[in-house]
């Protein structure tokens, strides 16, 4: 009889408890969304329609696609708080350049969707090449991008063709696009997880130092996270030209801090290593949800950041208490 | 002093740097010299740099102060609300708001150093929970006019030189005096650069880390009452600005994020830097995109002479700082 | 054909010497065993050859071919791959995920074949007899002995013609340790190399064909293992006779308990302490790692928690933080384990940190008294004879012997005279190891009390007066007089209750 896999077998029971442990910060988000969902739900008719939550979706999307690279970066270790000023760029370009006629505007959906590559790409191998604190280098950045969009375009403006406006209103087999794009993020996610560069990026932000050691170029990871951060906050710049019609050179800003804490509270680690994209979105869920649960409670919109906060810090809180008890059990 | 200035070489720099940015001002706006243009770059400088202060004694203790924004409009717009436009509560009002802007900063500081929330978590929380509390309890309404007193503290002279300007001088001096010649600066300085030395060394980490934040929390407010004289009422958002301006001063002014360097003196170079090139802009015919780019550029490349990679270039001469590096870890 | 040849080897840090034309040959198929002190070049060497430090000059040669990989992935592209001491493995991945990390078996889809990986970590883990670890259990959660432990099936994942092995065996209990012996000779017998650094002369005996010593930076000599004496190889390592490296032993000890430590307890750890440290007296601490004498240290220290009582020259004490334990004539003062991570401010000058803890003594109305401050700064300097050009000067920049002297002259500054030594000798020269003994002794003379632990067994016999051996978190033995030898110590270590 082998005895490793009688090893594995006991293992995996003990196994439990530290798995459940591990999950905690997610399974706390988890629950959250529940009862806001549920508070939700008790007080206004029509709340699980599909219509409902095509709409829901619709209120998160840009909110999602711009956690889900911040989600990349915060794995890695790192936090990018450029995003804001790519997704302001992103906006307006679209708004200056993008015309009536599709070819074009596929043309440019690609440059934009490259310039957010490109320079996040850029600001990856600054962090690596200068060694340099990523919070003060994407701060520089987000500060740049922003000044560069209101160059383009000095306020609210611009416009975009009805038709790709009517885009992010499709719909199929009765889901609305955001819908179909949050299942392509889940898709991609399923198997970005699952590939070697993931465990990498995963590896490097758990420990810069063990991850060089195996090998890892911590330059290429840096670029290729930031790059990665970079192209969903294009792409989330593209998928907000048609909730607004337009382009807006300070939107982004609006975008910078949410996008970290959907993901924190979502259960992703802020030191590297931790998390999935899974939380990131129930995230993206709560930090919107609130904003209807407000209204259904009819108290002061006022309440709802308020309300942000406070599940912020009971996600910390709980993820900070898990990890606690997970040393415990360990040591 | 020649210690302090071989130790720090980027806070000289920031000077030289300030000083070449005055000779291109005067260079290109005459009128820049002229008294009354210092008199108001000195008294918009003062207003970051007094806000600046609090957050260069937490970053030099390793932590960060998202809460500025929303300490700083609660305070401004607490102040005109009970002061109704009389000079006489103020007798009260200051006090009690500056001890409440110190009250928010133990809650962060205890979050931070009791609980062990990442400092951009806990201070975010508190950013956005206030923001909500206070948009709660004022209704978003608009407030009186700021007191006489106040006015006069933020744009009055005693014999042509500014009010704020004196205060901001004592302010510089009190931070001098803490951050250099004091237990607490050593303590702090301590801290900031490995927390688990300062604990073995008898240093008391946790109160030295919540006091950081006490100073921030009250120097944000004291900068929001000033700054209601400057801009005569009090305006949800007037502080929104200062997240940036304040962490952009520290880095300017040559204090590494991580924390355990960098000086307060630095940080009023970096608040002129980046009042003077505010006003430097205007005269070029720079839009205000234009000056959010020259905001990052000069971030980006402060942090870039600070980094270790330079540094590293620099010191080959003396071959001093590889020897910290490396040449301890390999015996 | 040697695989392995290396002649004249250099590698600087700035301005220290690491490595001063060092010369090494191996085969294949032989256990090569590399001895030497601390900052002899070991390390250097091997970091050099597993691609993770390029060196400045010599030649190394493998296969016959010049060999200069820029990263431990070309390295291995030669077959060679190290287990470091300095664990390489990442604490939020799995066992199966680290043992294969950036190796794992693919889909199609360009994902990680997890069943497959499984698959050929338990085959990896049965070929070469492993410990029984479960394959899913994250890293963080394991125990140091279980990470080495892994750190070696990781090594072995990459099927290295040459496998170093970097005290590899220091980590692990005596029956892992032994597996990993045969496990050595297990894969030379295979026909790889295996280059073995241990301190353990019995190991080194137990499995190695040949010798290599290393000193200051080069290597003294190759021997083949079973035609050297121990002698030999000590006297080699150390490059004169042992003569004056231990003070003369005085009686200072007087019948005044500085320490009374009772049910001392912090499970699992520490499970009830008790002894008694008297003034002027140096009292050792043994047993093997792990065995609850850093909690003990930590504890006292204040800087961890534990049960039980603790009394202080006759009064009772409770200390929650070190802040508490230092200040004040009744405190107790610890050099740490680490001196990078707990002991020194090492981008902070030698006088910030000389004055840290007592900083507040030199406050006056808020203000910092720096004329008196710099005057006791240079006088402790001076007494502990601090090798620096200034108090000025960067603490990093100072050799480890200093940084360790810097870390003493902290602690004497402050007021506390019962004194926590936690391996005060690790990674410090021969030369500042005699000073140190040197000053233990005449701190005892002075009254002050010693709690000394050493990883190093003839560091106690030498040096304490007492030597107390811990052993699953208790006392096993306090030995006295003639009792002190290493043997002695070791037997008290290791044989438990069950065994004898």
């Amino acid at each position: 009889m082998n005895s490793s896999s009688k090893q594995l077998q006991s293992a995996q029971s003990m196994n439990m408890q530290s798995r459940l442990l591990a999950h905690a910060p997610f399974l706390v988000a988890c629950s959250m969304l529940v009862v806001i969902v549920a508070i939700y739900g008790s007080l206004q008719t029509g709340v699980f329609t599909i219509d409902e939550i095509n709409l829901n979706t619709a209120a998160a999307m840009t909110l999602m696609l711009a956690a889900t690279g911040q989600t990349i970066v915060l794995l890695r270790g790192g936090i990018d708080l450029s995003i804001g000023g790519m997704i302001s760029l992103g906006t307006v370009i679209a708004a200056t350049r993008f015309g009536d006629d599709p070819a074009n505007i596929l043309l440019w959906s690609g440059i934009i969707l490259a310039i957010g590559f490109g320079i996040g790409a850029l600001t990856g191998l600054l962090i690596s090449v200068l060694r340099l604190q990523p919070f003060l280098v994407t701060l520089a950045g987000w500060s740049i991008l922003n000044g560069i969009a209101l160059m383009i375009l000095p306020t609210d403006g611009g416009k975009v063709p009805e038709w790709w406006i009517g885009s992010g209103y499709l719909e199929f087999l009765g889901l609305g696009t955001p819908v179909w794009i949050l299942l392509a993020l889940i898709v991609f996610w399923c198997w970005f997880r699952a590939t070697r560069l993931c465990t990498i990026i995963k590896a490097t932000g758990s420990s810069e130092k063990s991850a060089f050691l195996s090998g890892v170029s911590i330059t290429r990871i840096n670029i290729i996270t930031y790059g990665l951060s970079g192209f969903f906050a294009a792409l989330a710049s593209l998928y907000l030209t048609t909730q607004i019609g337009g382009g807006s050179p300070n939107i982004g800003t609006d975008y910078i801090l949410p996008s970290v804490a959907a993901a924190i509270i979502g259960g992703v680690s802020l030191f590297g290593g931790r998390g999935h994209l899974f939380g990131t979105i129930v995230g993206a869920y709560i930090l919107t949800l609130i904003g209807n649960l407000v209204f259904v409670l009819r108290v002061s919109s006022y309440w709802q950041p308020v309300m942000s906060g406070v599940i912020l810090l009971l996600a910390v809180l709980a993820s900070s208490y898990a990890e606690q008890k997970a040393r415990k059990r360990g040591s | 002093m020649n210690t302090f200035l071989s130790r720090n070489r980027l806070i000289v720099l920031a000077y030289i740097g300030m000083l070449l940015l005055v000779l291109i001002t005067a260079f290109f706006s005459p009128g820049f010299l002229s008294a009354s243009n210092l008199r108001s770059t000195f008294i918009l400088a003062s207003f970051v740099g007094i806000v600046a202060l609090g957050q260069t004694f937490v970053i030099i203790g390793g932590g960060i102060d998202l809460s500025i924004p929303w300490v700083l409009n609660s305070a401004a717009v607490l102040m005109t609300l009970l002061c109704a436009g009389q000079d006489l509560p103020l007798i009260w009002v200051v006090p009690l708001l500056l001890a409440g802007g110190g009250l928010i900063g133990l809650l962060n500081g205890a979050g931070v150093a009791l609980l062990g929330v990442p400092p951009i978590i806990m201070t975010l929380a508190a950013n956005v929970i206030l923001q909500g509390l206070i948009l709660v309890f004022t209704g978003g309404t608009p407030t009186p006019a700021a007191p006489d007193m106040i006015k006069f503290l933020s744009v009055g002279r005693i014999s042509g030189i500014p009010v704020i300007a004196l205060i901001w001088t004592a302010l510089t001096v009190l931070a001098w005096l803490l951050l250099s010649k004091s237990a607490f600066g050593r303590h702090l300085y301590a801290v900031g650069t490995n927390v688990t030395v300062a604990r073995y060394s008898g240093v008391p980490t946790t109160r030295t880390t919540i006091l950081t934040y006490v100073i921030s929390g009250m120097t944000a407010a004291l900068g929001g009452i000033l700054l209601t004289g400057y801009s005569g009422v009090a305006y949800l958002g007037m502080g929104d600005s200062y997240l940036f301006t304040t962490v952009a001063a520290v880095a300017i002014g040559g204090a590494p994020i991580l924390g355990g360097s960098g000086h307060y003196i630095g940080t009023v170079a970096g608040a002129l830097v980046l009042t003077i090139l505010t006003g430097l802009l205007p005269a070029l015919n720079l839009s205000s995109g234009a000056l959010l780019v020259v905001y990052g550029a000069v971030i980006l490349l402060t942090v870039s002479i600070g980094s270790e990679t330079f540094s590293e270039m620099w010191a080959s001469a003396s071959n001093r700082r590889k020897r910290i590096k490396e040449g301890t870890e390999n015996g | 054909m040697d695989i392995v040849q290396v002649k004249g080897l250099t590698k600087r840090f700035g301005g220290i010497v690491a490595l001063d034309g060092a010369d090494f040959s191996a085969r294949l198929g032989e256990v090569h065993a590399l001895l030497g002190e601390n900052g002899a070049g070991k390390s250097t060497f091997i970091q050099i050859l597993s691609g993770a430090l390029n060196h400045d000059g010599g030649d190394i040669l493998v296969d016959g071919q010049d060999y200069r990989p820029v990263n431990p992935d070309e390295a291995l592209g030669r077959g060679i791959a190290a287990v470091f001491q300095e664990l390489s493995l990442v604490p939020d991945l799995s066992v199966e995920q680290n043992i294969w990390f950036r190796r794992e078996p693919r889909t199609w889809l360009r994902t990680v074949d997890v069943s497959q990986m499984r698959q050929q970590t338990l085959e990896l883990f049965e070929r070469y007899h492993f410990p029984s670890i479960a394959t899913t259990r994250e890293v963080r959660n394991l125990t140091l002995a279980e990470r080495q432990i892994v750190e070696v099936a990781k090594g072995l994942a990459k099927n290295p013609r040459i496998l170093i092995l970097d005290e590899a065996t220091s980590a692990l209990p005596a029956s892992e340790a032994t597996w990993l012996l045969s496990l050595a000779r297990q894969l030379a017998d295979e026909g790889r190399l295996v280059i073995f650094i241990s301190h353990r002369m019995g190991e080194v005996r137990a499995i190695a064909d040949r010798v290599s010593v290393f000193r200051n930076g080069s290597t003294v000599a190759t021997h083949d293992a079973a035609a050297v004496s121990d002698d030999q190889i000590v006297t080699e390592m150390i490059g004169r006779q042992l003569a004056r490296l231990y003070p003369e032993r005085m009686d200072t000890a007087t019948d005044r308990v500085a320490l009374q430590v009772r049910d001392f307890s912090s499970p699992p750890m520490l499970n009830g302490v008790n002894f008694d440290l008297r003034e002027g007296e140096v009292l050792g601490v043994g047993g093997l790692q792990g065995h609850g004498q850093r909690e003990m240290f930590q504890s006292l220290f204040g800087a961890d928690k534990a049960l039980g009582s603790v009394t202080l020259w006759g009064k009772p004490v409770c200390f929650d933080t070190p802040r508490q334990a230092l200040s004040g004539s009744e405190g107790i003062a610890l050099v740490p384990e680490d001196r990078r991570g707990q002991g020194l401010l090492l981008t902070k000058s030698v006088r910030e940190n000389l004055s840290l803890p007592v900083i507040r003594r030199f406050s006056h109305l808020g203000l910092l008294n720096q004329r008196k401050e710099a005057e006791l700064v240079r006088e402790t300097m001076k007494s502990l004879s601090i090798k620096a050009d200034t108090p000025e000067q960067i603490a990093g920049t100072l050799s480890g012997g200093n940084q360790q002297k810097v870390i003493f002259g902290k602690m004497l500054m402050t007021q506390a005279r019962v004194l926590l030594l936690y391996d005060p000798t690790r990674g410090v020269d021969v030369g500042t190891k005699g000073e140190i003994f040197q000053l233990m002794r005449q701190l005892a003379s002075e009254g002050y009390a010693i709690l000394f632990y050493s990883s190093d067994l003839p560091e106690l016999v030498n040096v304490a007066d007492r030597v107390m051996v811990l052993r699953s978190g208790r006392v096993a033995r306090m030995l006295e007089g003639d009792d002190i030898t290493e043997e002695e110590i070791l037997r008290a270590a290791v044989f438990d209750s069950e065994a004898a």
